[in-house]
């Protein structure tokens, strides 16, 4: 039970730089999940945390102690790995088991806590077995389960769901938040998958190349994404991006999002945009949606021919062309929709973001 | 039609095993006969006789009576245990520290290694001669077994440094964040999953020790020190060759050696990490 804290942390393979100048506070009890594109830095750190890897600069502190020279066995921290890695020559209770056995528990001790980490992943009738014969649910909860008989201070896992197929992850997923709220422990949780993060994370950092492009709440950074990056990884699917060309016309700012198709500019935004000539806008699919008829100010239509529809049964996403660019639209109440059909959309002006189309951070 | 196509592809199959066996067989039968019997023309392939007289005559404990085999046969087993321990420890280790470790000049090391075996031993002969006589260890189990602990290494490391990489590095990183230091992840879990392939090591090195002549003859010529394959030469004399102690002895050697390949044949069995990670 602990906070964990990265000051000024620094990886470097060489001259690539994989992490560089990482700063952050794990507060007790909190679900943090690492995500970002393969190669951004987040295993990476996630392995310095366990000491697995070491830190070319930089501190580490776990509790309140400084952890930087000390071996992973000395950290207190458990991880688990994307693919398990169960010890495959012992059966189920002796991979539970075997942190304590090193650390010389007692017997009884160490029958107790396999037996309670047993009993909360549900792995009563699987005791006896060897990890070859268990399905990949089975193993990713003996992995699991060999993290909590420790009681570290701290639960490291490394894409744990990866290897799942994808009903699996959806029930695994939910047993790992279930876990959380059970055991109240600090958990660093590393993905590529935005729908892992947004569902498990108390807050969710957002890495690319090394650095971190933003933190927040799942709700914040889906809401308030600071930059294009981030505003395209999180959310499924990603937020359409347009670059756009700004048009003056009659005092008011309008945006050409096709040829002769104008989009007015939210006023409270006018202000900040008087020096551009060209911006990026973000709008989410489902803030770009077809209807008949809005009238109120906030929504601004236009019609567009339809190039592709995918159902998805609650709701089927739209395919139109703007600029040239693809973008997609949601259509919550579904129905049937012929390729090439007119249909009149419905953009949501609140809810634009505008991006600087040279340095793409937003414009607020 | 397919039945005579079966039955002349067994005989085919037959036909070459026999023809593999045959210097096998030749040896065992030889062993069984007296010596006149074994240089008769034609080649009487069932002897008429059979005997165990070679057997006895070599291992009459009490003052041997053709060639001291009992001494040889534990002068063999005494050099190859010990050369085969020695070797496996040594080349497990560095197999790991190959397969794990990065460390500076590593592939030049390891290249340095296998050309050190590509050396014929026999060239080494000489050199070896002199110096173990100036250090006067020539005759002894001791200089024989450095020898083959040196022949054996750089072949173990090879061959666990295969099997140590395709354990997934993640099993000794989670049993270092089990609160294992890098020894304990080692001893428990690395160790036991790279058995099969230490186990095969250990046979290979123990046949090229049991079974290597060139530098045993050069490096041991007393009774005390003469391994099996160098004892066999006892039995060539000035003018006569007595084949059937020789095949005898032969047969002395391959026995043990056959029924150790057996022995361990069954935990060769590789597949063991199966499992582990995601198949």
């Amino acid at each position: 039970m602990a906070k964990v804290e990265l000051k000024n942390l620094t990886k470097k393979y060489g001259d690539v730089i994989a992490v560089q100048n990482l700063d952050l506070s794990i507060p007790h009890n909190e679900f943090l999940v690492l995500v970002g594109p393969s190669g951004c830095g987040k295993s990476t750190t996630l392995r310095m945390i366990a000491g697995l890897e070491e830190i070319t600069s930089g501190e580490i502190y776990i509790g309140d102690q400084l952890v930087n020279e000390k071996d992973p066995k000395d950290r207190n921290v458990s991880m688990v790995f994307q693919n398990y890695a169960l010890y495959p020559h012992m059966t189920v209770k002796e991979n539970l088991g075997f942190s304590l056995k090193i650390a010389k528990v007692d017997k009884k001790e160490i029958e107790k806590r396999v037996k309670e980490a047993v009993q909360i992943l549900g792995l009563d009738e699987l005791q006896k077995r060897k990890p070859s014969q268990l399905s990949g649910g089975q193993r990713q909860r003996v992995a699991m389960g060999r993290a909590i008989v420790r009681r570290p201070d701290a639960f490291l896992f490394d894409e744990p769901l990866s290897n799942l197929d994808a009903k699996l992850r959806t029930q695994m997923r939910t047993e790992i938040k279930k876990l959380h709220q059970k055991l109240q422990t600090t958990i660093v949780y590393v993905t590529h998958d935005q729908v892992e993060a947004m569902t498990l994370a108390d807050r969710i950092i957002i890495m690319k190349d090394g650095y971190i492009e933003q933190i927040g709440s799942p709700i914040e950074v889906f809401n308030n994404p600071i930059n294009v990056f981030v505003a395209t990884f999180i959310g499924s699917p990603p937020m359409n991006i347009l670059e756009v060309d700004i048009i003056k016309k009659d005092g008011k700012i309008y945006f050409e999002l096709d040829q002769d198709v104008l989009m007015p500019c939210p006023e409270s935004k006018a202000s900040l945009l008087s020096q551009k000539n060209q911006v990026m806008i973000g709008i989410r699919s489902e803030d770009i949606s077809p209807s008949n008829s809005n009238t109120s100010d906030e929504f601004w239509c236009f019609e567009k021919n339809i190039d592709l529809a995918e159902p998805l049964g609650t709701e089927t996403q739209l395919f139109i062309k703007l600029k040239n660019k693809e973008i997609i639209s949601r259509m919550y109440n579904p129905r049937e929709i012929k390729i090439g059909e007119q249909i009149n959309f419905a953009v949501n002006l609140n809810k634009i973001h505008i991006f600087d189309n040279e340095t793409k951070k937003i414009i607020k | 039609m397919k039945q005579i196509k079966n039955i002349g592809f067994w005989f085919l199959v037959l036909f070459l095993l026999l023809l593999i066996c045959l210097p096998g067989i030749w040896i065992f039968v030889s062993a069984f006969r007296p010596n006149h019997e074994i240089l008769s023309k034609p080649a009487n392939w069932i002897p008429d006789r059979w005997t165990i007289f070679e057997f006895t005559q070599m291992f009459s404990i009490k003052g041997y009576v053709s060639v001291p085999a009992f001494q040889y046969l534990m002068n063999s087993i005494i050099i190859s245990l010990f050369s085969t321990i020695i070797a496996i420890t040594i080349g497990m280790m560095g197999g790991y520290a190959f397969a794990r470790f990065n460390f500076k000049g590593k592939n030049k090391i390891f290249l340095g290694l296998m050309l050190a075996r590509a050396v014929p031993g026999i060239s080494l002969s000489l050199p070896l001669f002199i110096l173990f006589a100036k250090l006067g260890i020539i005759n002894t189990s001791f200089g024989v077994i450095i020898v083959y602990v040196a022949m054996n290494v750089p072949f173990t490391i090879w061959l666990t440094d295969g099997f140590f990489r395709q354990i997934p590095k993640e099993m000794s990183e989670v049993a270092r964040t089990d609160g294992c230091t890098r020894f304990q992840a080692f001893w428990n879990v690395e160790l036991p999953l790279a058995g099969p392939g230490i186990g095969a090591a250990a046979i290979f090195s123990f046949l090229l020790s049991w079974n290597e002549y060139a530098l045993a003859s050069v490096l041991t010529r007393t009774i005390e020190s003469k391994t099996l394959p160098i004892g066999m030469m006892d039995y060539l004399d000035e003018f006569t060759i007595n084949w059937a102690g020789m095949c005898a002895i032969a047969v002395v050697m391959i026995v043990p050696a056959v029924i150790l390949t057996f022995m361990v044949q069954k935990h060769l069995v590789s597949g063991l990490t199966f499992g582990g990670v995601k198949g």
